[in-house]
């Protein structure tokens, strides 16, 4: 039961029956298959995101440059198939770009020793920059062809099946089992929660870290690539606000500020729980104008509902603790 | 992770750490000077020496921390240099630190093997961890230290300040370490798990480690440590046999000043305490409690008083200063102040009132570090220095600072100095100018002599008797019993959250027999072997 | 006399370099771009408001927080102060209202970090969304713009003595908030809790409060900003602020307040704001694209966080020396008993 209670899961677990509770109160259409299709395979990018920041968080930084990084993967992507390049090709360039800017960005907080969400934040401010000299203000179009339909998720590859889910699954899988069964997931944590004894045992903790920026980093490009297939141009101001939601699922997931605690899986029902959220918004009728506000609020909600989560674990904690003392 | 070698030392025991000739100085100030000092193979070696008098670089030097200017170093007859602590370790040589090396949210498994964890070879790939093989090597050394199988798989931010101690001195012995440096390993531990700690020592001294005790416990050595080395101003002075030294002995030749058996000064200041009726009561607390972590305290503070606060860690003394200071919330209970009652939201408004608190953590809860002695000494009374109310005069700021500074013995060439610049010592006296500062009638005083050397320990005593003798009032919390018996009218054990003993008049005798008496009673009412009792 | 040590302590503060610095780019510019010097009026005008929002920033920074939402909340103000104006409430209410929503939002940031306990950045992370889609609504139901106001116009357009009367207003409010950092007992609480928040708390500070009035503080000067941004735009669009907070802290850090907490002042923030300022317009007049100014502000704010660092290894070097000094306890004649 201890076990149990001391998971992050939980926090995630709650959020989602409390709100599945309110919308089977509140919209009928909510539970239905039609629906639920409809918003899972718009979060799925999202997903992503919250995954590769989920890593970081674990690392005992942020990624503030998620959003930014996703949107200028996405422009590579439309600038490169309008040259005409092959998509394999094209999504290997991406992914490079991708991990080229997790390394900068691990490189700016370890070598260069700057706190990590300044460094993060000045790179979304150079990657939105380079997006928007590439565009020129006006989003890139004419690249959508029947492949990257199937990339972005609007067609399926196989009955219901698209890729961007695929993706996320195998993503999933991978991160988690890293994670939980290498080594490199046990130094992960070990950075987060104790940078300088993680040092002192030999670890190379400046490549460890280095390293979560780059997976952020990739799983920003992989999400990329599937915005461009899903959204079918690319606008200069794509991106904006995505690393809010990711980090808001990370957070719902379980993962923690301070480092050294997260779940991939924590991270997926996080999103869902997000994406669940914005659906019933959406299907209460509330203009979309409103949603950064809705976003923000949250956020906070998020915050709390951890904070409260770990708060409950600590005092169950006390309580056995001091019966044993 | 050899088996356990049973092991008496003598004098004919081999030297396995031959320290020869060691210096080291840093721009142009020595800090160490040509140190020599040889441990035997399962010998407790203790260190000791005021604040500066070079431990602490010695360690350094073998644990790979900084490397010396001349000198050697032989471990088993052969020379080492480690350039960095994980040379030392591989070694032979551990260093266990005051402050955790361990990774809280990793298990205690994960922590053993941190760094070198053993990874399955499966067609070729290095990828899986092997839990199961870092398991069985293991096992069986981590039970005979305490360390259950279960406990292996657990976060090892769930586990007490000995277990965590003891933790390490696993992993210390899973690198094979012949040489194991304890750095003032009873603090943050209570006195019974002090105990057990010595248990585990003697157990490491029967496999044959040999250890290097760093400590400032004088009265901890006895039946423990074989052989002493005193430090003073970066010279080695003498390796004592202890079995032939005395208390006085080993102080005089730490500072060259003589001090009683007690660690006092000769001439102590007798403690009067005057008929309590006559004195006006100032603190009263009334079933005071707070969720699980206190119960139902009752006391009563009055003028010239002292009360000495002891238990173990996690009896809630610490936490029992903070809620009478404000810093946290009491669940029920009621406090009053001169007579009426007072419920404090911050420190602010116990200052207000006229409480004072010097912390326990002194460098993270007590200093304001990057601010000057004088800034910090000014802060929790910001009014003493102000014009008009809202506007402060630096003038003001820097007599006041300069005025403590004279009284209590600061050591700093100016009170503009930032105040990490100065000693423990110095800046506990710092801190005592900031509380006096705000014209308390009553201070809280969470471990007033924990890292401050003799010399100003006993000075930091005296200040504490003389805010008494103008009518203050004192709460005392202290982990040495020793330090309550010297200060204390009346002693409160804690344990678990609630009062488990008064001792009353403790200063109305000196006898040994009578001090002895308290202590034992003291220890017994902490670990609940007793149940409440007066006496 | 008083007044030359409040000045040179705040110099020192500032960080000479930077104003060497400044001086320094502005020679050069002029040098390269010969109209550099005429347009030194106009730019610095149009930097009033982001000017305020850097004072802000160092605010909250030099106590050891970050306000993220100071750009999205100027923004809102602004579209406040237009929207009152534009339906007709007197100017000096309109006015009122836009530095009040500025103060609000500032209130709010502070209770949700202070009664909630919630991450700083998170907190202000989300306000920034609240703040900035409130915006979005608002543009998008009303008119923000067409507001027929003389006096308003004149806080940015008008002029004593050839010197914009925005220069005045920012002048005498970023004055204000260097007395109140440096010489008053708020101002001393703010730099002891941004140098340690948790012994400031045991030592009779109440930490949340002066949080609290730090994130007040930095609300009001949004919210000022608000105000003249409105004056001098004379329209406010759906978009307006976003970003500007990233352009405040830029300036901040390169002025000198550290963001580790404890060090800095209003007038390290103001000789930040303007060097980044004076950067962008000769970059501009050079003829380097004005969206490379973002890039700009991250270089600038990335080289001016290595430089603090570097000032405190420097520091810290020279203090691990004395303390090895000082540690030696002084032997006292005949001081035993």
């Amino acid at each position: 039961m201890k076990k149990f209670l001391s998971d992050p899961i939980l926090g995630v677990i709650i959020l989602l029956l409390l709100v599945g509770g309110v919308a089977s109160f509140t919209v009928d259409v909510f539970f239905t298959l039609q629906n639920f299709t409809n918003f899972l395979s718009g979060s799925y990018f999202v997903m992503l995101l919250a995954m590769g920041m989920t890593v970081v968080l674990i690392s005992g930084g942020i990624d503030l440059s998620i959003g930014a990084v996703m949107a200028l993967c996405a422009g590579i992507v439309a600038k490169l198939a309008l040259q005409g390049m092959s998509v394999p090709l094209v999504i290997v360039c991406a992914l490079a770009v991708g991990a080229f800017v997790g390394c900068l960005n691990g490189l700016l907080v370890t070598v260069v020793g700057l706190p990590d969400f300044i460094a993060t934040l000045a790179m979304s401010a150079f990657a939105t920059g380079i997006l928007f000299i590439w565009t020129k203000g006006t989003p890139i179009v004419g690249y959508m062809d029947e492949t990257y339909k199937q990339i972005g998720g609007l067609a399926p590859i196989y009955r219901g099946v698209t890729v961007p889910m695929v993706t996320a699954i195998v993503i999933a899988f991978a991160l988690g089992a890293m994670l939980k069964k290498t080594k490199f997931g046990v130094h992960l944590f070990s950075v987060g929660s104790n940078r300088l004894a993680t040092r002192q045992s030999g670890i190379n903790v400046t490549k460890i870290r280095i390293l979560a920026y780059v997976i952020s980093g990739v799983c920003a490009a992989l999400s990329g690539i599937i915005m461009a297939g899903r959204n079918t141009t690319v606008p200069p101001d794509l991106g904006g606000g995505y690393e809010v939601l990711a980090i808001a699922a990370a957070l719902i997931g379980g993962a923690s500020l301070m480092g050294g605690r997260g779940r991939i899986l924590g991270a997926i029902l996080g999103e869902v729980v997000l994406a669940m959220t914005i659906n019933i918004i959406n299907l209460l009728g509330v203009p979309s104008s409103y949603q950064k506000i809705f976003i923000g609020g949250i956020l906070l909600l998020a915050v709390l509902v951890n904070q409260f989560v770990i708060s409950l674990r600590t005092k169950i904690l006390m309580r056995s603790t001091n019966k044993k003392s | 992770m050899s088996a356990p070698l049973a092991f008496s030392p003598t004098e004919s025991a081999p030297v396995i750490l031959d320290i020869r000739q060691i210096s080291k100085s840093y721009q142009g100030v020595a800090a160490l000077e040509n140190a020599n000092l040889q441990v035997r193979k399962g010998e407790i070696h203790a260190v000791l020496g005021g604040n500066g008098a070079g431990k602490s670089t010695l360690i350094g030097i073998l644990s790979g921390v900084t490397q010396p200017d001349s000198g050697e170093f032989l471990l088993e007859g052969s020379a080492l240099a480690p350039r960095n602590p994980r040379d030392a370790i591989k070694s032979g040589i551990t260093t266990i630190y005051q402050e955790l090396s361990l990774v809280p949210a990793l298990t205690t498994l994960e922590n053993i093997f941190l760094g070198r964890e053993l990874i399955i070879e499966r067609a070729g790939m290095k990828v899986l961890l092997d839990r199961k093989k870092m398991k069985n090597e293991v096992i069986e050394l981590a039970q005979i230290f305490g360390i259950s199988k279960d406990e292996l798989d657990i976060p090892i931010s769930e586990f007490g300040a000995l277990k965590k101690k003891v933790i390490e001195i696993v992993k210390a012995l899973t690198f094979d370490a012949r040489i194991l440096i304890l750095d003032e390993p009873t603090s943050g531990l209570e006195e019974e798990e002090r105990l057990h700690l010595f248990d585990h020592m003697r157990n490491l001294r029967s496999r044959g480690v040999g250890l290097i005790w760093v400590t400032h416990h004088l009265d901890e050595l006895h039946g423990l440590a074989d052989v002493a080395t005193i430090f003073r101003d970066g010279r080695t002075l003498e390796s004592l046999n202890l079995a032939n030294s005395t208390v006085e002995e080993i102080t005089n030749l730490m500072f060259g000043i003589q001090f009683n058996e007690a660690g006092l000064r000769t001439k102590t200041n007798r403690l009067q305490k005057d008929d309590a009726s006559s004195k006006p009561e100032v603190l009263s607390l009334h079933e005071v409690s707070r969720a699980s972590v206190l119960r139902d305290i009752s006391f009563s503070l009055h003028a010239g008083e002292i009360i000495g606060i002891s238990g173990l860690a996690g009896a809630g003394r610490t936490e029992l200063a903070r809620v009478i200071m404000g810093l946290d919330n009491r669940t029920s209970g009621q406090i009053f102040l001169m007579g009426k009652e007072v419920k404090f939201k911050s420190s602010a408004s116990a200052y207000k009132a006229g409480i004072a608190m010097l912390p326990e953590d002194r460098k993270q809860l007590g200093i304001i570090s990057g601010l000057s002695v004088a800034e910090n000494i000014s802060i929790s009374n910001l009014q003493s220095v102000s014009k008009f109310g809202f506007i402060i005069s630096r003038k003001k700021e820097r007599e006041l600072a300069t005025k403590y500074k004279e009284i209590l013995s600061i050591r700093t060439p100016s009170v503009n100095q930032k105040i990490n610049n100065l000693s423990g010592g110095s800046q506990q006296k710092a801190i005592v100018a900031r509380c006096l500062n705000s014209n308390p009638s009553i201070l809280i005083i969470d471990e007033p002599t924990q890292g401050v050397d003799v010399a100003a320990k006993t000075e930091v005593h005296e200040l504490i008797r003389d805010f008494i003798s103008k009518g203050g009032a004192a709460i005392v919390i202290a982990s040495e019993i020793q330090e309550l018996l010297e200060l204390s009218h009346e002693i409160l054990v804690l344990r678990n959250g609630s009062i488990v003993g008064r001792i009353e008049n403790v200063q109305e005798s000196k006898e040994k027999s009578r001090i002895v008496q308290i202590k034992s009673e003291v220890l017994a009412l902490s670990a609940g072997k007793r149940s409440k009792n007066e006496i | 006399m008083k007044f030359k040590n409040f000045f040179f302590r705040s110099v020192s503060i500032t960080g000479i370099p930077i104003f060497g610095l400044l001086i320094f780019i502005v020679a050069l510019f002029q040098f390269i771009v010969p109209i550099f010097n005429a347009t030194v009026g106009d730019y610095i005008t149009n930097l009033v408001p982001v000017l305020l929002l850097t004072v802000g920033a160092a605010i909250v920074i030099i106590g050891g927080s970050i306000d993220l939402s100071i750009g999205t909340v100027c923004g809102l103000s602004a579209g406040i102060t237009m929207w009152t104006l534009a339906s007709g409430l007197p100017t000096a209410l309109s006015i009122l209202l836009g530095i009040a929503t500025g103060a609000f939002f500032g209130l709010l940031n502070g209770f949700i970090i202070t009664k909630f306990g919630i991450n700083d950045f998170i907190a202000t992370l989300a306000t920034l969304n609240i703040s900035g889609g409130l915006l979005i609504v608002l543009s998008q139901a009303t008119d923000l713009y067409g507001a027929e106001s003389e006096f308003f116009t004149s806080l940015v357009y008008g002029s004593f003595f050839g010197i914009p009367t925005s220069f005045f207003i920012a002048g005498a409010i970023i004055l204000l908030m260097q007395f109140l950092l440096l010489k008053t007992i708020l101002g001393r609480r703010i730099f002891a809790m941004g140098n340690s928040g948790a012994a400031a708390n045991v030592a009779g500070i109440n930490v949340r409060n002066v949080k609290l009035a730090t994130f007040v503080l930095s609300g009001t000067l949004a919210g000022c900003a608000g105000v003249l941004l409105a004056a001098r735009l004379g329209g406010v669009q759906a978009f307006l602020g976003l970003g500007y907070e990233f352009t405040a802290i830029a300036g901040a850090v390169v002025g000198g307040v550290s963001l580790a907490g404890g060090r800095g002042s209003a007038a390290a923030a103001l000789a930040g704001g303007l060097f980044i300022g004076t950067l962008a317009q000769g970059l501009q007049l050079i003829g380097v694209e004005p969206i490379f100014f973002g890039i700009v502000s991250g270089l600038a704010l990335i080289i001016g966080v290595i430089f603090d660092q570097k000032i405190q290894d420097i520091g810290q070097l020279r203090s691990r020396f004395d303390s090895r000094v000082l540690a030696q306890p002084p032997r006292k004649e005949g001081d035993h008993g």
